[in-house]
């Protein structure tokens, strides 16, 4: 019994060691990320944002995006790879208003989706 | 990650508590909470690994979860006992010397037809084969039984206050018959809890909040 108590006590550590790492890695991942697009969006705003900055943001986004495979469900990170597509696409074509709809919803994105995974009464029920 | 553990925990405490509600009638030779973990566990290996959009983690973390969970109400199990009967439940005496018990058959959502059925299972074809019989928390049925049973297999005619037509025809009695057998006790039918005959002509009669009567019809058939 006493064996059976330390483990579950340690797979209790364990998980709640694991859930405090995850929590802190998907929220500082997600923090990055939307400094860099809000730089990216400033710039945009200012119209001196260029294909280099984009594809910045571009290359940043998709080695966090490797990673956060891993603890975000893939359908929130399709979504946020489609709308930083369509502000990209919109960069390069010159239409900045467009572009700065696109990254509004992608820092959006950014700021809320860690929020969905954390405990909260509204994400149990 | 941890929203999936709490999201797991909160369904394993609904499910355990509707297994509990619902009685013995539908667990079959497991605890409650490992009927739970089994319904569960399935499911939660089953999604991530078809769904591609859920990470596979979600499914180990849930899994994680379930373990912690069993062996959780295990230890409590074992360390608080009057939580052991509201996680468990407890055996019910459904037959004692007085025949069957009622109030303990409706508590478990269970019928005079599936004790029968479960003596049979266990091997005694007449209600009065056994002195004690009960379900255990776990759903299965046992039986202290007498040294001489009944030899032969006894067919319900009343079950709950309903007349089983067609069983009192195979047995050879008519319906007037019977009306003037629980005529002479000053019952009727719809009194009755149950009543059997075996092919020797013998019949158990327990009516409602009386103890059980074994009578003796002659002329019946013989099987």
């Amino acid at each position: 019994m006493v064996r059976s108590v330390i483990l579950t006590a340690a797979v209790l550590a364990a998980c709640a060691v694991f859930f405090v790492f995850v929590e802190r890695y998907v929220g500082g991942e997600f923090g990055e990320f939307y400094g860099a697009v809000e730089e990216l969006y400033e710039k945009t705003e200012a119209g001196s944002a260029t294909q280099e900055d984009a594809r910045a943001v571009r290359a940043m986004w998709e080695d966090k995006r490797s990673k956060l495979h891993v603890f975000i469900p893939h359908n929130d990170i399709s979504y946020l790879d489609y709308r930083l597509n369509e502000a990209f696409a919109c960069l390069y074509t010159g239409s900045y208003a467009a572009a700065l709809a696109n990254l509004e919803i992608v820092m959006q994105m950014a700021k809320t989706v860690p929020g969905n995974y954390v405990i909260k009464p509204e994400n149990i029920f | 990650m941890a929203l999936i553990f709490v999201r797991t925990a909160v369904i394993f405490l609904a499910l355990l508590a509707v297994m509990r509600l619902m009685g013995k009638s539908q667990i079959g030779e497991m605890q409650p909470f490992e009927l739970v973990i089994t319904l569960l566990i399935a499911e939660l290996a089953c999604i991530p690994m078809a769904d591609t959009s859920v990470p596979l983690m979600y499914g180990v973390i849930s899994i994680a979860a379930m373990f912690v969970l069993h062996q959780l109400v295990w230890l409590l199990n074992l360390w608080i006992k009057p939580l052991k009967t509201v996680i468990c439940g407890r055996p019910s005496v459904v037959i004692n010397r007085q025949g069957i018990d009622e109030y303990q058959l409706k508590k478990n959502n269970l019928e005079v037809s599936d004790l029968i059925e479960s003596m049979r299972a266990a091997g005694y074809f007449n209600l009065d084969d056994v002195y004690y019989g009960l379900y255990e928390a776990n759903g299965s049925f046992s039986a202290l039984g007498k040294k001489e049973k009944g030899a032969s297999l006894a067919v319900t005619l009343i079950d709950g206050g309903k007349v089983n037509e067609h069983n009192l025809e195979q047995s050879g009695l008519t319906r007037e018959r019977l009306d003037g057998m629980l005529k002479e006790r000053n019952t009727a039918a719809k009194k009755v809890l149950v009543m059997t005959l075996d092919g020797n002509g013998r019949i158990y009669l327990q009516r409602r909040g009386r103890p059980y009567e074994i009578l003796h019809a002659e002329g019946t058939a013989r099987w």
